[in-house]
């Protein structure tokens, strides 16, 4: 019987080919784009957080109390170094490192803004965050005075490689010092703290210059997969700070949730469209078969039968739909996450908001999966309407309206 | 066989006018007959045949089917009556324009969930009867309306119903072909003794059948 009620449903699903290709693209297309717009979406908050992960924070970080708060050196971690070795042995921790910072004045030749110096192991932070990536213009060779200047600073302080820069500060000792540096290497990391104000120089240059102990820092990053690290380190240095990625930029956390609601709703109004477009293509479909049905019905074919015939064609439909759509979005993640989609003309309005002026999608299996749900419940709901119509409908009326 | 008692049946039209198409109509139909409901168009021969086939509600009175009252059924119960108890042939065919002819005398064999090798036999055997071997694979739109009344026919007759109901078999159809499908019908009566009740006004079937039960505005003459 089933059997019979399949075929019945596949030949009228198929019967109208112009009307059932247009539904399929439809369907298709509306996918595609909502799933190469979430790709791109993602892709951009992915990106985002990486940069800040590897220019900065890491997954976690730690800081001594208060630093964050008031910003200087004698908030720094003490030992900084013996944690450092610590960690390094923690069977979850993929990379630490230790940074010194401190903020002063920067000043070029024609200009002068607030900038952070931050002394870094050059090394360390290529197996942290892969800092050669980041950098422009440039090499990372420092040599005896060298630095490497944030994109945008570099553009205030109308900054080029090899030229000078004089960075002044209070030393421990509360006396202003100054140095003078020399640019040789400038990065792009989309993360804003760092193109917009950092100077990096060897840790150990800084803590010379600054006059303290080359143990000291004031942040020590670490890179983990392992959720429950923070809270154990939480409890393992209860005099520090112990910080995740959301708790030391809110912002990016809230960006990311941010995105999340925005893809819900490109989600809905896309599934909206598709249930819409189900529903007119099966209501017309149905009531075009009004005679067929009370045929049917006449004869002894119950409601349930016409109920599983029509889900089944609304079904049928949509999976066709979700399938080529998978093909198309397949292929348009695939080339968004390859080549990306180049926005280099808003990079200025992108910058500021630390985002890369070129966007990268993003390819998730659950975005295919949610989608299969959705359009499966949007074409079973789709139908609920028509059916309405053919409960309603007595077999007698439609034979008496033939005669 | 079939048996009713004081059927009586109103159609509202508009708010207030009200037609009394069946009045009080009492009769007995038994098994194996070859009945025509007969009277000039609008007297509620479809009506009565419709009640009979459990298509229509009626206002008052009782239907039996068999002994079994059947036309106070819920709608399941009375989907089942027709699957299982009578065939239908209408005036305008109403074959299902998606399925071939096969498909189609096979429908309420399937629908019954009838093994498919007895399912083919019976479809080989009834379009030899029924003269269509050769139209198995067509849809009914390539067919005249005399080979599509024969679908019909086979269609109703498929699962050797205990009874059908015939509302103006021979309507759409040329004296010829009109003779044929009378020809066959009896043939079937007789062979598979199955009662078949025609609604009709056409001479030829009235001749034709062994008892004529005539109507006048909705009552029994």
């Amino acid at each position: 019987m089933y059997k019979t009620i399949f075929s019945l449903a596949l030949k009228n699903a198929l019967l109208r080919k112009t009307r059932a290709l247009l539904l399929i693209f439809m369907i298709a297309s509306s996918m595609s784009f909502m799933l190469s717009l979430e790709g791109l979406y993602n892709g951009m908050t992915k990106n985002m957080i990486d940069m800040t992960l590897r220019s900065d924070t890491g997954e976690v970080s730690i800081y001594a109390k208060d630093y964050r708060l008031k910003q200087e050196i004698k908030y720094a971690i003490k030992e900084a170094q013996s944690i450092k070795d610590q960690l390094q042995h923690h069977p979850s921790i993929t990379s630490v490192i230790t940074r010194l910072k401190v903020s002063g004045l920067g000043a070029s030749a024609t200009k002068s803004y607030p900038v952070d110096l931050i002394g870094i192991n050059l090394i360390e932070e290529e197996s942290f965050g892969e800092f050669s990536a980041f950098v422009k213009e440039g090499n990372l060779d420092l040599g005896k005075n060298g630095c490497i200047v944030g994109k945008q600073l570099a553009k205030d302080l109308k900054l080029r490689l090899n030229a000078k820069l004089v960075f002044s500060t209070q030393d421990s000792s509360n006396t202003l010092q100054s140095k003078l540096l020399r640019v040789k290497a400038i990065v792009h990391t989309t993360n804003i703290n760092i193109d917009n104000k950092a100077i990096f120089i060897p840790k150990k240059v800084l803590s010379e210059f600054i006059g303290v102990d080359p143990a000291l820092a004031t942040q020590i990053a670490i890179r983990t997969q392992d959720k429950d690290l923070q809270e154990e380190l939480r409890l393992r240095y209860r005099k520090l700070e112990v910080l995740n990625l959301s708790e030391i930029n809110p912002m990016l956390a809230q960006m990311k949730e941010m995105m999340v609601v925005f893809n819900a709703i490109s989600f809905s109004i896309v599934m909206g469209v598709v249930f819409i477009g189900i529903l007119g293509v099966m209501y017309v479909s149905i009531l075009e078969r009004i005679r067929e049905f009370g045929i049917m019905l006449a004869v002894g074919y119950s409601y349930t039968n016409i109920q599983i015939q029509v889900i089944f064609e609304a079904v049928f439909l949509a999976l066709l739909g979700f399938l080529l759509g998978s093909i198309f979005s397949l292929a348009s993640l695939y080339y968004l996450s390859h080549y990306g989609l180049d926005l280099s003309e808003f990079s200025d309005g992108l910058q500021s908001f630390g985002m890369s002026s070129i966007i990268y999608g993003d390819i998730q299996p659950e975005y295919f999966l949610r989608t299969f749900y959705a359009i499966i419940f949007a074409s079973v709901l789709s139908v609920f309407l028509p059916l309405r119509t053919i409960k309603k409908l007595n077999p007698v009326d439609v034979i008496k309206a033939d005669s | 066989m079939i048996q009713l008692k004081h059927v009586n049946k109103y159609f509202f039209k508009g708010q207030s006018r009200e037609v009394h198409a069946l009045r009080d109509i009492s009769l007995q139909i038994q098994q194996g007959e070859f009945v025509a409901l007969s009277g000039s168009s609008g007297c509620g021969k479809t009506t009565l045949l419709n009640a009979m086939g459990v298509l229509d509600n009626i206002d008052s009175g009782e239907i039996y089917l068999n002994n079994k009252e059947i036309s106070h059924l819920d709608a399941k119960e009375k989907t089942n009556i027709r699957l299982y108890e009578v065939g239908f042939v209408f005036q305008a065919y109403n074959l299902i324009p998606v399925l071939s002819v096969k498909e189609n005398i096979s429908f309420i064999m399937k629908m019954q969930n009838i093994d498919q090798q007895q399912i083919q036999n019976r479809v080989q055997e009834l379009a030899k009867i029924l003269q269509i071997e050769d139209k198995l694979e067509l849809l009914p739109s390539r067919l005249s309306g005399g080979q599509q009344q024969r679908v019909a026919v086979a269609r109703a007759v498929a699962t050797k119903p205990k009874i059908i109901l015939a509302d103006e078999p021979t309507a759409n159809l040329d004296s010829k072909n009109s003779k044929a499908l009378m020809d066959m019908m009896r043939e079937l009566n007789q062979k598979e003794n199955i009662t078949i009740v025609f609604a009709s006004h056409d001479e030829m079937v009235v001749n034709a059948v062994d008892k004529v039960i005539r109507l006048d505005d909705g009552k029994l003459v």
